[in-house]
């Protein structure tokens, strides 16, 4: 059970073992920089947040009670630190964000799977951080309604909900060829 | 979360969830294949719409782990504590305490034994010595202790 086997390795990582420390950051660390990518749109930052992220983790070992999933709270930090850096860059660039309009696909364009593939990540980027967020936490990493509802600190209503506006405004730019409000 | 599944309750899951029934929560998971099973033709559109953007999705690359960046996580992981060391941590081998130990032990033996050593007995035996090689009728400028014995 990785519950048990986090707590085993969590315990050994705290006291310094090489091969404990090395099998959370091998198990962990892709999850983490795939939800930091979608959420930032952008590799170098997304890579500092994974490596603040793991700094967190390994200040808090020590004292380390296993009231959530290891998991659970690496993602929510991870998520946290990507929420602190999106606020910054809207109070910095403002006026640079993407027109929605600009990449609007309609079923018509004749893309190829590169093309498809940032026109989506693009797509996914612009949506409000929670719905971006709740996506990449469900659709995209196969969280379960209760692991991602206890990430993101939020009701399985609430969860549902943004997923379902973010998949509506998905399903009209990528696939509809109009724009959702 | 149990709720009575309905039409619209599928309809949603299909919608929030994707067209993929290992996807839908599970608590609800069974009733809705159940109901899907019973009515199929009345949520094939909703399953179309929601697979063609669930491909979409899944086409996504997920993104390399730069070694460097696992590196540098590993290097900031806690080390172990110093009581945690081997038995000999902190010092090169274990003959190194040894051979100091034997050194001083040498050094003492080796200075009881070679070494001059004065006292006040000394002076008291060089002249008892004196007067017994004189009453003898020897000059003592010629004998020392060691020739006695």
């Amino acid at each position: 059970m990785a519950f048990t086997s986090d707590l085993d390795q969590i315990t050994r990582a705290a006291a310094g073992d090489a091969a404990a420390v090395r099998a959370l950051v091998n198990r962990y660390s892709p999850g983490v920089l795939a939800l930091a990518t979608r959420m930032l749109g952008e590799t170098a930052e997304a890579e500092d947040v994974t490596q603040e992220t793991f700094i967190r983790a390994w200040k808090a070992l020590p004292g380390w009670e296993p009231r959530a999933k290891f998991s659970t709270w690496l993602h929510r930090v991870a998520l946290n630190l990507c929420y602190d850096r999106l606020r910054k860059r809207r109070e910095v660039l403002p006026d640079e964000l993407p027109d929605r309009a600009d990449v609007a696909l309609g079923p018509q364009d004749a893309l190829d799977q590169a093309q498809r593939v940032k026109a989506v990540e693009a797509a996914i980027a612009r949506l409000p951080e929670r719905q971006s967020a709740a996506l990449t936490l469900c659709a995209l990493q196969g969280h379960s309604q209760a692991e991602a509802a206890d990430i993101m600190e939020i009701s399985v209503e609430a969860l549902e909900s943004l997923l379902a506006r973010a998949r509506r405004t998905l399903r009209g730019e990528l696939l509809d060829g109009r724009k959702v409000s | 979360m149990t709720r009575r599944m309905t039409d619209d309750r599928l309809l949603d899951i299909i919608e929030i969830w994707g067209a993929e029934a290992h996807g839908w929560p599970e608590a609800e998971r069974a009733a809705a294949e159940a109901l899907l099973a019973e009515k199929p033709g009345r949520f094939a559109p909703a399953l179309a719409a929601a697979r063609e953007l669930d491909l979409m999705l899944g086409a996504l690359p997920e993104p390399d782990m730069p070694r460097a960046l696992t590196d540098a996580i590993i290097a900031a992981a806690p080390k172990p504590a110093r009581g945690l060391l081997p038995r000999w941590g902190g010092m090169k081998a274990p003959w190194v305490p040894a051979s100091g130990f034997a050194a001083a032990a040498f050094g003492l033996f080796m200075g009881l034994t070679i070494a001059p050593v004065a006292s006040a007995d000394d002076e008291v035996n060089a002249e008892v010595q004196e007067l017994v090689i004189s009453a003898l009728g020897f000059e003592p400028a010629n004998y020392t202790l060691e020739e006695m014995e």
